[in-house]
């Protein structure tokens, strides 16, 4: 007798048995034992009072306390303000390598320069720009002896917010680049072509089309920067010695000494900067998101 | 068209933001150069890179980071591959949760990270409601220490290595390779060390020297945890020495910029952004 | 003058010449085409139409103006891509009423005139959905709404299917032929597919290496090709070598076939060298009907595509085709059987003049 079978059907994703986690079980254990631990540990004590119960006195307790809120503000502002100017300065010169038309070597220069410079925070930087615009630094000298403005007397100092900002952008605007190249190069050359064919000038084009069409990248570039600079630590501390009293150095004295009196008020603090990490994190994901519909 | 008229088509503005870029990238560099470059009154000398490579606190802090460095990329890669490997190969629904959890470090950095390692391990762990201790607080221990700064740096390098390891994989198609290789009779240790590995060469390679930047210069995992690493000795040696710290952020620069620029040469393409903040 | 002429246009880009010696004087509401293979040219010389590319020598006049050197934004045509190019943040009505809003339309008369296009691209419900939203062959009709919605003189169309699929490419450019001919305007059509360029032209314009092979019409230039690239390119063919025998009896060897032209060769020698083309569907079996040529060969191999059957006969070391209508009722040879073929005289096509 002839049977005859069919061929054996490829098989789709085999079905989710248990057997099959056992894979990524290593790689979970490592998450929970280094980091979701250490983030429970700090959810949950910043809902704890001192005599071990639950409390939302030390959440509230962030609004009241003045330290603790100057410090947020001054984050904020450090933060927003080096992602927006970073950003702008970031696109500009990621424009002018890519549709702006500088030359091929220019560009692969600028990529490679910006992913040193986005990685060359912390105390090397802090050095570096002092050599640059401390008291002693080679562009404070060249003000005063050439064009006989001495900064220091004018009130700038780079161990501030001033001087911090600065310092900051070193490795925001390449970040900057990093990203928004390509997304620039996204901008397909037919839109401007139709563009122009509608009658539409260059201004116009940018203005109707392309900065729209960029405009969720952008943002969710900037949103990016801004959680980038919030976290920061290293390069504060090394250049201002935790003399300007932003978020990360405020829970970095904490650690050290509890200078806040209240332990469960320092993880309330910790998991404050994790709220606003978070949110700018969803925030760059979801624009994301909208870019990578259009731009399909 | 010549290279001359194509300089010309281009505008104003182009070069305008380009040539200010390049002035505020390379502005600090050569300040913080002509600054360690003054150490001798007079002349200019690598006096202070002579002093500061001399310094046996350097060579000991240094050596410490680069063994930390190397351990790091190690436990990285042994995370990692087979994670990524497996979940290409046997569980897709997994990835949502495991991309989730390599972006966490950005919501959770460097600072935030230390004092929850801190809390919870300076003292004993223990399964919750009951008694029984898991682990002995590390912190008491050196080596607990290490544990812990390992496993920190590992969480800090998590999103690249990942990322790198991950689209390695998709470009090389791990999932038909396997196959094929199963199909011509190949155990699991063969396919492994003689078809994955070889094929996610540039992907590690990427990997490893970013986590190697991250860890050499970091800070803040490094000092709060009482490693005599190399990050907290370039920070204490600025506040006590003016040019042998210059000359360290010089060379500091010099390797980072190595480190990124073979990382260019074997991707061959965008750059990749860190941060020890 | 001609509605839209292009005078002794020319293009070099540094070394290359893209176009060279280009003449055509298209008139009012005709749709030519631009038909040729990849890197002849045609594709450039639209662009010059649309002022993308300024050329090297010659002009360009549409409606007795000279555009030769104005910007694009500046001349009053529309231009079609082959990636459809509709803006990704603007909406279906956003897209189509984006050149009126331009050119500063009040609002009324930008929403009437958008619904209006709307209507003749047949997706009136569609308004509000954003390019993403849509196939390439509903994107295509929307970029053609937007590039007619500002009336312009000429209409030019980039390879308009190249990237959509069969069924569509059939369906779509019967479309666009029809709203171009009711509304009357003036279009070139740039395609590499010469069943496109065939069913929808008034004319074609046949390139090659950045010159024009032939104009005219469809049925021109299928019938009688005027250049071995033209006769080759265009339809199926069977091209050989031939040695004049006797010029005053049109009479001329094929390998071992002889055969009889009907163009005279009075004024060619014995032994001269000719180039020949006959199309494959002027061959017929000799049983159904004798005709001037009578050639006897073997069946090579017969294949069967549909509406034609294309059988491939030999003759001592001579291959050629021959497409016969499929006929159920036919009985057809065996491969390896010999057959009498014939054709006529005037299917003898003379390709090097």
């Amino acid at each position: 007798m002839v049977t005859t079978t069919l061929p054996a059907q490829k098989e789709k994703a085999p079905p989710s048995t248990w057997k099959n986690w056992i894979g990524v079980i290593p790689f979970f254990i490592f998450a929970l034992l280094f980091l979701f631990l250490p983030s429970i540990r700090l959810f949950v004590g910043s809902f704890t009072d001192a005599g071990g119960n639950f409390t939302f006195a030390n959440i509230l307790e962030l609004f009241s306390q003045r330290v603790i809120m100057d410090a947020f503000k001054i984050s904020i502002q450090l933060s927003a303000l080096t992602a927006v100017v970073g950003g702008i300065f970031g696109f500009l010169l990621a424009y002018s390598v890519t549709v702006g038309g500088l030359p091929k070597p220019m560009r692969s220069g600028l990529i490679t320069f910006s992913g040193v410079a986005s990685n060359f925070a912390g105390v090397p930087l802090a050095f570096a720009f002092t050599a640059t615009l401390g008291r002693t630094g080679i562009i404070t000298a060249v003000l005063k002896n050439v064009f006989n403005m001495n900064i220091y007397d004018q009130g700038f100092n780079l161990y501030s917010f001033i001087g911090l900002s600065l310092t900051y952008m070193y490795f925001q605007f390449p970040l900057m680049v990093l990203i928004m190249a390509p997304a620039l190069d996204g901008l397909k050359k037919e839109w401007k072509e139709a563009a122009q064919n509608l009658g539409a000038s260059n201004a116009q084009y940018w203005l109707k089309v392309a900065l729209p069409v960029l405009l969720p990248s952008i943002l969710g570039s900037m949103i990016l920067l801004f959680g980038n600079a919030f976290g920061a630590y290293a390069t504060a501390y090394a250049l201002t010695g935790g003399a300007l009293p932003i978020v990360t150095i405020l829970i970095g004295a904490q650690i050290r000494g509890d200078v806040l009196h209240n332990p469960g008020l320092g993880f309330a603090m910790a998991m404050g900067m994790v709220f606003i990490m978070a949110v700018s994190l969803g925030g760059y994901s979801w624009l994301q998101s909208r870019t990578e519909r259009w731009l399909k | 068209m010549t290279w001359l008229s194509k300089i010309r088509k281009v505008p104003f503005w182009s070069w305008f933001w380009f040539l200010l870029g390049v002035l505020y990238f390379v502005l600090p560099l050569y300040a913080d150069f002509e600054f360690s470059l003054k150490m001798e009154r007079g002349r200019l000398s690598f006096k202070a890179y002579e002093m500061a490579f001399q310094d046996p606190e350097f060579l000991r802090t240094f050596s410490y980071s680069i063994m930390l460095a190397i351990l790091t990329i190690l436990v990285s890669i042994a995370l990692v591959v087979p994670t990524a490997y497996w979940i290409r190969l046997k569980l897709p629904q997994a990835r949502r949760i495991v991309e989730f959890i390599t972006l966490m470090p950005f919501v959770v950095p460097a600072i935030i990270l230390v004092f929850g390692l801190i809390r919870i391990y300076s003292s004993p762990l223990e399964i919750p409601f009951t008694s029984i201790i898991l682990i002995q607080p590390l912190t008491n221990f050196k080596i607990g220490t290490n544990i812990l700064i390992i496993g920190g740096y590992t969480v800090l390098g998590l999103p690249y290595m990942y990322r790198s390891v991950d689209t390695g994989m998709r470009t090389v198609d791990v999932r038909t390779l396997t196959e094929a290789a199963q199909s011509m009779g190949a155990n699991w240790g063969t396919i492994i060390v003689k078809i994955i590995l070889p094929n996610v060469r540039t992907a590690l390679l990427s990997g490893a020297l970013l986590t190697f930047a991250i860890v050499v210069g970091e800070v803040v995992l490094a000092s709060f945890l009482g490693i005599p690493a190399f990050g907290p000795y370039l920070f204490l040696l600025g506040q006590h020495r003016a040019y042998e710290p210059t000359a360290l952020a010089f060379t500091a620069f010099l390797l980072t910029w190595a480190a990124m620029g073979i990382i260019q040469l074997v991707t061959g393409g965008q750059g990749q952004a860190a941060g020890a903040h | 003058m001609a509605y839209l002429e292009l005078n002794n246009i020319s293009k070099v880009f540094g070394k290359t010449t893209a176009v060279e010696d280009f003449n055509l004087q298209v008139e009012k509401g005709e749709l030519v085409s631009f038909l040729g293979p990849s890197g002849c040219g045609k594709t450039t010389t639209l662009r010059m139409v649309a002022g993308f590319e300024i050329p090297t020598g010659g002009q360009i006049t549409i409606d007795r103006n000279d555009v030769t050197n104005k910007s694009p934004n500046q001349r009053d045509v529309g231009m079609i891509f082959q990636s459809y190019a509709l803006f990704p943040n603007l909406t279906v009505a956003g897209n189509v009423g984006f050149g009126l809003k331009i050119a500063k339309k009040p609002a009324e008369e930008i929403k009437k005139r958008v619904a209006e296009m709307l209507d003749l691209i047949h997706m009136p419900e569609y308004g509000n959905r954003y390019p993403y939203q849509l196939s390439g062959g509903q994107q295509q009709r929307v970029a053609l709404a937007r590039a007619l919605a500002l009336s312009p003189d000429v209409l030019l169309l980039d390879e308009p299917l190249s990237a959509l699929d069969a069924k569509i490419r059939v369906s779509l450019r019967a479309e666009i032929r029809s709203i171009q001919q009711e509304l009357g305007i003036t279009a070139i059509y740039v395609t590499h597919d010469q069943e496109e360029a065939l069913s929808i032209s008034d004319r074609i314009v046949v390139m090659y290496n950045g010159h024009i092979e032939q104009i005219g019409s469809p049925f021109q230039v299928y019938n009688f090709p005027e250049t071995a690239f033209v006769a080759s390119f265009i339809g199926t063919l069977n091209a050989f070598n031939a040695d004049i025998i006797d010029p005053k009896t049109n009479s001329i060897q094929v390998g071992n076939v002889q055969l009889i032209t009907e163009e005279s060769l009075q004024d060619r020698k014995v032994g001269d060298k000719l180039m020949i083309a006959i199309r494959p569907e002027r061959l017929n079996f000799s049983s159904e009907q004798k005709k001037a040529n009578l050639i006897n060969c073997q069946i090579e191999n017969i294949t069967f595509l549909g509406s034609i059957v294309r059988i491939e006969v030999k003759t001592g070391e001579t291959h050629f085709f021959m497409d016969t209508f499929n006929n159920p009722f036919l009985e057809l040879p065996k491969i390896g059987e010999t057959v009498e073929i014939t054709c006529s005289r005037q299917a003898v096509i003379i390709l090097n003049h």
